[in-house]
């Protein structure tokens, strides 16, 4: 077990060096820089700044260079943000939207599990449809619809929760329902129809006969029978859950004005921040390499019949 | 062949069943799958047909239309006047001319306190209506004026659109039509009509096509130095040649005979109005001057009807919401048929030939299912450019991973089988058996499969276009609808409602369709995703 974990890891390490490089070439070789934004640059200056930054060096020795402050845990100077490094931004940032990603993350899965297990022990009656029909529209509707309708349903109209803000600004905590729950949406709709059919499945297989002829209750049946072998397709999709959660904060934050990471993202796409750019990929392959590596090791703790060769 | 009927001891006959057939008969018992799929089959004709339709231009902007609520009986003249009635009842109601009862006030100010904008409109405007026709309340002649010119203003103003230009050298002459003729032979036109030399014509036509282009290939790759740009323009006129030039030439000479032909025409309208003379909408045709001939047509401005409402700079958004359907359908087909070529492609190479070409492709896939593949494409769309072609480009780039896996699997378990050994034993060569025998044999999975991805396309795609790195105006799609709708929902919400709407239904209905397929060729399968 412990070589296995120690192995991932470091089968971690040449994934992300090929993400880094990937990342710091593409946003490169891409026509425009930084300081493309600023017009009346007199050469004197522009040299400069290019000199204060680097951007005069050969193309591999800026690599390297950047290889070796991110081996150092140092993510370099932001090209636009004047004020602090792209360590600090991402530092102050980042448990926002980690909070936000947990809560949403938490949603999903408790609701999704359960309403798939009631529908798959009550299957073909109306709790069954009902549900279903629900996980259907959460597959269908979009997250940036969903998103804005919510906020205009219950903060705008009914005026329950409030529209924006962040629990860190001084809004309260209900300011994290709203996101979470439309990060949760597609991801509780697709939990909820995996641990539906895989439920069903095992619900039909033989050791679950076996026990029903022993007499067990059917509570015991369903949660400690029934539930560890249901629940290996559902861990398998929460890697590219997480996934998406990620990716779809970016939206979220954007709608509900949460002061998260996805902001710096966007934003320093447009600006070509060479470095925050590098440095908001790095966080979040970091984070979706992380989450991978814990499905696994969980999916491998509840399948007894995978080996850590 | 055609007469053997193949029967049984039972004398039964026993009719031959092919997968496809089977497949669409347990399609065609789905209610859901097969609602859904007519569904899909009306968006894509509506999508497909969108030009002959009846709507208006989804790109022309009205400003005088901003913000038009969606109603299927009133004219947007009727509705103008409805806002800005609204917008001089409520300065009324402030300056306290148009009164109202203690408490009505106080709810007033509790709606302004809430931000609720439209129930105080909606109330100073039923209120003072009902004042105004029981002669209770009466506008200041300030607001009056407003009114009696707005009211003017949507009675006269008219749109003019130059349907056909035509032009014969003689009186009798046949009539030629003007853009089916040459650059040259318009350039001698224009100069006739606006009377200048066709030399300086030529000239200042060659100077706006420069910056046309200049323009383009700023917005394409920006933040290039002058002399890069200078050098690209250079290329890039190269690369479209004199003729060219000459096609873009003659698209802004003819836009600029229109315009001279449309200020003839509104001229000439107007005065009719003043006389009292004109019936719209008008179908005419004009002599521009002895040669140029022009089919006009003119209908009133403020007769429009928005049934969907109008966005922020007046564009009707029935027409943006069929037209931004056509682009995010393309999307998601085009799309998905370029990621499952590819991954058809790479997945069956690698499935057959096997050994180290297996492995490094397997071990790229791999890695690129590591990467957060989605910011990677918000930073190819940011760095190089936002149009369409990117998008599709960059879509494709990161989502070929899931078919190719697929297809090498089944290329895998289908190499060993006997009929492609006996394939190979008579000598067929590798591409054939990939492609005759290999691919055929997996296309029912791959079908399923990407019918599955066009709804996930079409999500990409708009989520792209929320953020505004998708398609950019005046072209719209779904996405950047409901994009550029989520800032003043709370004042305009069928801005956002309508689009939202159109989306959902069509993957809804492609999602039922896609699940309903899945079933039909491999009823054994789970509900997985």
């Amino acid at each position: 077990m412990t070589k296995y974990i120690v192995n991932r890891i470091l089968g971690m390490i040449p994934t992300l060096f090929i993400i880094i490089t990937l990342s710091f070439f593409i946003v490169r070789i891409a026509p425009g820089g930084p300081l493309s934004a600023e017009r009346n640059l007199t050469d004197v200056v522009r040299r400069n700044i290019e000199a204060k930054y680097h951007l005069d060096e050969p193309l591999i020795k800026q690599y390297a260079r950047y290889m070796f402050d991110v081996m150092r845990g140092d993510l370099g100077p932001s090209f636009k943000y004047k004020d602090y490094d792209v360590n600090y931004y991402i530092a102050t940032s980042l448990p926002k939207s980690i909070v936000l990603g947990i809560c949403a993350m938490a949603i999903s899965v408790t609701i999704g599990m359960g309403i798939g297990i009631i529908a798959a022990v009550r299957q073909n009656s109306w709790i069954d449809y009902l549900t279903m029909g629900l996980a259907v529209i959460g597959i269908s509707v979009p997250l940036f619809v969903i998103a804005p309708v919510f906020q205009l349903i219950f903060a705008v109209k009914l005026k329950w929760l409030p529209t924006s803000g962040w629990y860190t600004t001084g809004e309260g905590y209900l300011t994290i329902i709203l996101p979470a729950v439309s990060l949760s949406f597609e991801y509780f709709a697709n939990i909820a129809r995996l641990t539906r059919s895989s439920m069903l499945e095992t619900l039909r297989s033989d050791y679950i006969r076996t026990a029903k002829a022993k007499g067990m209750k059917r509570s015991a049946i369903i949660f400690k029978h029934a539930m560890k072998g249901a629940l290996l397709p559902v861990v398998s999709y929460l890697g590219p859950a997480f996934a998406g959660i990620i990716t779809g904060s970016v939206v979220v934050e954007q709608i509900f004005r949460v002061p998260g990471l996805g902001k710096f993202f966007v934003q320093s796409s447009f600006n070509r921040d060479y470095t925050l750019i590098v440095g908001v990929v790095i966080v979040y392959s970091v984070i979706l390499i992380f989450m991978n590596f814990i499905v696994d090791i969980i999916y491998a703790q509840l399948d007894p019949r995978i080996t850590y060769k | 062949m055609k007469n053997v009927v193949a029967t049984n001891e039972f004398n039964q006959v026993v009719e031959g069943n092919s997968l496809g057939k089977d497949a669409w008969r347990r399609l065609r018992k789905n209610k859901m799958a097969v609602i859904g799929m007519i569904v899909v089959i009306i968006y894509s004709i509506l999508a497909a047909t969108a030009p002959l339709l009846p709507i208006y231009p989804y790109d022309q902007i009205i400003l005088d239309h901003q913000h038009l609520r969606p109603s299927l009986t009133r004219t947007s003249g009727e509705i103008m006047m409805e806002n800005r009635l609204k917008d001089l009842y409520f300065k009324a109601w402030r300056s306290g001319e148009l009164v109202v009862t203690e408490a009505e006030s106080a709810q007033i100010r509790k709606w302004i306190a809430a931000n609720d904008t439209n129930k105080v409109w909606n109330f100073v405007f039923k209120e003072g209506e009902a004042q105004r026709e029981a002669g209770i309340f009466t506008f200041n002649a300030a607001d009056q004026r407003v009114i009696t010119r707005l009211q003017d203003k949507i009675d006269t103003e008219f749109l003019i659109d130059v349907t056909q230009i035509t032009f014969s050298e003689e009186k009798g002459d046949k009539r030629q039509d003007l853009s089916k003729m040459s650059y040259e032979q318009i350039s001698r036109i224009y100069a006739d009509l606006s009377n200048t030399d066709i030399e300086a014509v030529k000239a200042q036509t060659l100077t706006e096509v420069s910056s046309q282009l200049m323009n383009t290939l700023k917005s394409a790759t920006p933040g290039l130095t002058a002399e890069e740009y200078a050098v690209n323009l250079e290329l890039e006129l190269q690369t479209i040649g004199e003729s060219g030039v000459a096609k873009l030439g003659k698209t802004n000479l003819l836009g600029k005979i229109s315009t001279t032909i449309t200020r003839q025409a509104d001229r000439d309208l107007k005065q009719e109005i003043r006389e009292g003379l004109a019936v719209f909408p008008v179908e005419r045709i004009i002599d521009v001057n002895d040669q140029l001939q022009a089919k006009v047509t003119a209908t009133k401005k403020h007769e429009r009807m928005y049934y969907l409402g109008t966005d922020y700079s007046g564009r009707d958004m029935l027409s943006r919401i069929i037209y931004g359907s056509q682009v995010s359908i393309a999307i998601g087909l085009v799309g998905t048929l370029t990621s499952v070529l590819i991954g058809i492609v790479l997945g069956a190479i690698a499935g057959y030939v096997g050994g180290k070409v297996d492995y490094i492709l397997m071990r790229i896939v791999d890695i690129m299912y590591g990467l957060p593949y989605m910011l990677l494409v918000i930073i190819f769309m940011a760095i190089f450019g936002r149009n369409i072609l990117n998008l599709f480009g960059a879509l494709a780039l990161v989502s070929w991973l899931t078919i190719a896996r697929m297809v090498r699997g089944q290329v895998m378990s289908l190499k060993n089988s006997e009929y492609v050994e006996a394939a190979r034993s008579m000598g067929g060569s590798t591409a054939r058996i990939i492609l005759k025998h290999m691919i055929p044999n997996s296309l029912s999975v791959i079908i399923v499969y990407s019918t599955l991805r066009v709804p996930a396309f079409i999500m990409q795609e708009s989520f792209l276009s929320f953020l505004g790195l998708g398609v950019q105006a005046p072209f719209a799609s779904w996405g950047s609808l409901v994009g550029d709708a989520v800032d003043g929902m709370t004042l305009y919400p069928w801005r956002l409602i309508f689009p939202a709407i159109a989306m959902t239904l069509f993957l809804f209905a492609m999602n039922f369709f896609g699940d309903g397929l899945r079933d039909a060729f491999d009823p054994q399968s789970k509900n997985e995703l």
